[in-house]
């Protein structure tokens, strides 16, 4: 059986001249939305077309973390339904992402960290979304290694423990998505980059790639980090974004001591165990932007810091690997999504920082929906990139991300 | 391999002891007749690139100076600009 199994997608395929849809990237975003256009709206004439090979980029690399506690009227929605999403899709694939909900306990380390946790919390809770606030004692139940104690150089005050969340296997989505659009008709090219993106009158009309030009009406941006420079190369629209480089690594493998995803922004830290047993912890950025993907001994130290202040009985274990991916941040940490704005038939969907995983099935649902019809469906409107200019920054996060000199 | 930025005053120092200060634009715009599109282009959007590009920095744990540097953001290298503009 070995080395015979059958391709999960298919391997040959040639680019056509022509397509309804041409995505750019084979990354989560466009292969769940060429998944949903196929399956929920029967546009199986459709191109992904991915520079490298499918999960090269942010797909392969982030540490799987799935969770719907964010901050936002506007998000909260969006991510309890991506939630939701999984066991269905597993289902429907009939592929075993390895959703893992083992749930997800964010600490905090002061009162006031405490006080912005009680919003975040009765806003997950109005939206009928399990997430509630702990003790410390609580949280050494939940996880005994951690230490609670006043030894740490930031004592734990408490926590958020969010339930439903955890962990599902990025490649596997990956995987599945890709193998259930194929078998839908989509066609998947790898090793294609897009090159350029042609516009007459005002709509999409062709995209031109290394291997040769292809008609179409509609353009999907979904190239990840590299969305914000394609968009400003070959159209001239510039995004508010940038680019920067984060790093994550992983322990050698340990028996079971670690049964829930942990997070602390103070430590700027956060750690699961995988089934392998090997503690896979992140992630930290070089605050200036870059396409690097270089891993640097600064946040090793860091990591290796904050890890054994949290859980002192990690002290002693070794990194096996580390590695980084690229993340494209918006200023309120809250993604772009647009379609029909100002070139008919160009969409975008991209700037989804560190939370474009969680977020790539339902979004992918929902973006379909848009492009086949030409109609926003009411949950995405509000990540249009227009907010900024209509000073509707959402409150994604305390204080803006703004590699700028006003911060 | 880690980043390493030249200060006009202070020479050339690990670039953890700088802040990065957002890509070159140029001039702020105007004030009298500024569009709300117009400002949050200056003060929001990027060209991302890939590549060289001319941007701010701040030695901010060294002298305090501003000034701009060209790096190329796929190698985090410092590179020389291009040369004086009145050729
Ligand atoms: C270390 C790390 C940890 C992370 N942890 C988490 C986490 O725990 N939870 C979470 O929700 N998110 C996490 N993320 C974020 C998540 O991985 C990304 O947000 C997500 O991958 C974005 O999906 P995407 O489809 O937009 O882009 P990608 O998955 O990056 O796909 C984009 C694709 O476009 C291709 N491409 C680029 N240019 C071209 C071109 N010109 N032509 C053709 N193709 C092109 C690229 O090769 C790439 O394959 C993490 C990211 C990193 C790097
Ligand atoms: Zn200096």
């Amino acid at each position: 059986m070995l080395g015979r199994g059958k391709r999960l997608w298919s391997r040959s395929k040639r680019l056509k001249s022509s397509y309804d849809a041409v995505i750019i990237g084979g990354g989560l975003h466009g292969l769940a939305t060429a998944y949903f256009l196929a399956t929920r709206h029967g546009m199986n004439h459709v191109a992904v077309v991915e520079k490298r090979y499918i999960g090269f980029g942010g797909a392969g690399r982030n540490t799987a973390i799935v969770r719907a506690n964010q901050r936002t009227q506007e998000n909260l929605p969006l991510y309890k339904e991506a939630l939701e999403l999984w066991p269905v899709l597993t289902q429907e694939l009939d592929f075993n992402l390895m959703f893992y909900n083992c749930g997800n306990l964010n600490l905090a380390h002061s009162e006031a960290a405490l006080k912005a946790m009680r919003l975040q919390v009765a806003s997950a809770q109005f939206h009928g979304i399990d997430s509630r606030l702990i003790d410390p004692k609580e949280c050494k139940e939940l996880v005994p290694a951690l230490d609670v104690s006043d030894r740490l150089r930031y004592p734990i005050y408490g926590g958020m423990y969010h339930p439903p969340g955890g962990i599902v296997r990025h490649d596997a989505v990956v995987w599945g998505l890709a193998s259930g659009a194929s078998q839908k008709g989509v066609d998947i090219i790898q090793g294609v980059a897009v090159t350029g993106i042609g516009v007459q009158g005002g709509r999409i009309t062709s995209v031109e790639t290394d291997h040769g030009t292809i008609t179409t009406p509609r353009v999907l941006n979904a190239a990840g980090a590299y969305a914000a420079a394609i968009s400003c190369e070959m159209l001239g629209m510039r995004l508010p974004i940038s680019v920067l480089t984060i790093q994550a690594m992983v322990t050698q493998p340990l028996k079971p001591i670690l049964h829930h995803v942990i997070s602390s922004g103070t430590y700027h830290c956060y750690a699961n165990q995988t089934l392998k047993g090997e503690v896979a912890t992140g992630a930290h950025m070089d605050p200036w932007p870059n396409y690097t993907t270089q891993c640097t001994a600064h946040y090793i130290k860091h990591q290796a810091e904050a890890l054994t202040q949290l859980l002192p009985c990690l002290k002693g274990v070794k990194f096996m690997r580390a590695w980084a991916g690229l993340a494209d941040m918006t200023p309120d940490m809250a993604p772009i999504i647009d379609g029909n704005d100002p070139v008919r038939g160009y969409y975008l969907d991209c700037g989804w920082g560190y939370f474009g995983f969680k977020s790539c099935v339902v979004t992918g649902k929902y973006l379909a929906d848009f492009m086949a019809s030409g109609v926003c469906p009411q949950i995405l409107r509000p990540f249009t990139g227009r907010r900024f200019e209509q000073h509707r920054l959402m409150g994604e996060t305390p204080a803006l991300v703004h590699y700028s000199p006003d911060n | 391999m880690a980043l390493t930025i030249t200060c006009p005053i202070c020479g050339k120092r690990s670039g953890y002891e700088f802040r990065f200060g957002g890509e070159d634009k140029g001039p702020p715009p105007q004030a009298a007749g500024l569009t709300p599109a117009a400002w949050c282009d200056y003060v929001h959007r990027n060209n991302c690139v890939a590549g060289v590009q001319k941007e701010w920095w701040c030695h901010r744990q060294g002298c305090g100076t501003w000034f701009s540097i060209y790096r190329d953001t796929t190698k985090n290298l410092e590179v020389a600009g291009p040369q004086s503009e009145d050729v």
